[in-house]
């Protein structure tokens, strides 16, 4: 079958600072990235990684971020990854860094297996729990995250800032 | 102390603390490791399972010297609390006495530098008989240019002598930024030339063979553990190289 082969990226950005997560946006991370595939792949590294790269998809209330690239150089991004230090936007440096959670080939197994991870870190959430709202919040939103058809981007996270 | 936090929402599921001792001042003693319950008062949960965090300590010592090894042979008590020990060495002789007769689990590779000596095949593969591992640091590759150089050069030519066999990739993190998952320090060990198996074990199997070794060594030479059957394999996996070690010491 002749088609493009991608593979979808998923990370997530951690940062100390809390500002840092609410001014994620995707033109920064883009750059940021390509910039740290040229330190350490050099242009050759950089041309091939860029045939078919974007942010496909942006979240910046838990930091999570999902590129694409082409299966050919995937291997080229993924090693380039850990070197992203700090994210620009704004005239602003932002210390962070990138934690791959999980490749795949299309969005669809991404997007499930976010679903399973945002489920976990729910549940560790509910563990740090404070007060007796946030906790009827948070189990609610548990049982009803799922793969909808059209709850399927903002069926997956509800978190409170508050406690993360 | 954040950087351990950092740690465990990143999915480790056991860290060590090191203690870096340099042999070039006159006097050093060997304190005791910091006690665990100090910095924690509770343990966190690792993500996925339901087991604890491990803390381990862990000495590292630089040596470029050989009286400075006799510090390990000698029955100082406090060399016994930590669980993991590494050595440093600088030049070939020593790397050559650590990997064939020091006590150590760990052998530490230079990253910051170029190697003053080139590595050799006997050393390195009694060290793969004695079940001792080569650590690799990836923080200074993540922070200078240079270091990166230095650090891929001396890991790939690592690499092509002991053919990716016994390698463990831990990070130097002073600052919780400094720090990587273990998916992505996986994939650094592809960019060291490791293929990708052997790049997913040099942060998880050989990590906890490592930690085995360690415990062993504590204990006494060639012990046999006798666990129920599930970590059966494992730990017969890892009484095989104790074994071995006690017939080359006899």
């Amino acid at each position: 079958m002749v088609r493009f082969k991608n593979r979808y990226v998923l990370c997530e950005v951690v940062s100390e600072d809390p500002r840092c997560r609410q001014c994620i946006e995707d033109r920064a991370l883009g750059l940021a990235v390509r910039d740290a595939i040229a330190r350490v792949h050099g242009d050759y590294g950089l041309a091939c990684c860029s045939i078919s790269f974007t942010v496909k998809y942006l979240n910046a209330y838990t930091g999570t971020v999902l590129l694409r690239c082409r299966k050919d150089s995937y291997r080229l991004l993924c090693s380039a990854l850990p070197f992203v230090r700090h994210l620009e936007s704004r005239a602003q440096r932002y210390p962070c860094f990138l934690n791959t959670l999980h490749v795949g080939g299309t969005i669809r197994t991404c997007q499930k297996f976010l679903i399973q991870y945002n489920r976990t870190q729910l549940l560790k959430l509910l563990q740090n729990c404070t007060n007796e709202e946030e906790r009827q919040c948070i189990q609610k939103s548990l049982l009803s995250c799922s793969l909808t058809e059209e709850q399927s981007q903002s069926g997956d996270e509800e978190e409170d800032d508050g406690t993360e | 102390r954040n950087s351990f936090t950092v740690c465990f929402s990143v999915g480790y599921s056991a860290v060590a603390l090191n203690h870096v001792i340099d042999f070039k001042e006159k006097k050093q003693e060997i304190i005791k490791p910091v006690s665990l319950s100090e910095l924690f008062p509770s343990l966190p949960i690792v993500q996925g399972t339901s087991k604890r965090i491990k803390v381990l300590t862990r000495l590292t010592l630089i040596v470029s010297d050989p009286s400075h090894c006799n510090l390990l042979r000698s029955t100082s008590a406090n060399i016994r609390l930590y669980d993991i020990i590494a050595v440093f060495p600088k030049t070939e002789k020593l790397f050559h006495i650590a990997c064939t007769t020091l006590d150590v689990d760990l052998v530490c590779i230079n990253v910051t530098e170029k190697l003053p000596f080139y590595f050799r095949r006997p050393p390195v593969n009694m060290a793969i008989d004695r079940g001792i591992y080569f650590e690799l640091l990836y923080t200074p590759a993540i922070k200078d240019s240079t270091m990166r150089r230095y650090t891929i050069s001396n890991a790939i030519s690592l690499m092509q002598i002991c053919k990716g066999k016994n390698i463990v990739i831990s990070s130097a993190a002073e600052r919780p930024l400094e720090l990587r998952g273990p998916y992505d320090v996986a994939n650094l060990g592809l960019l060291f030339g490791l293929s990708e198996g052997e790049a997913k074990a040099a942060v998880s199997t050989n990590c906890r063979a490592a930690m085995l070794h360690g415990e062993t060594r504590k204990s006494a030479c060639g012990v046999v553990y006798t666990v129920k059957k599930p970590r059966k394999v494992e730990e017969e996996e890892t009484a095989v190289p104790a074994c071995k070690k006690a017939k080359t010491q006899a």
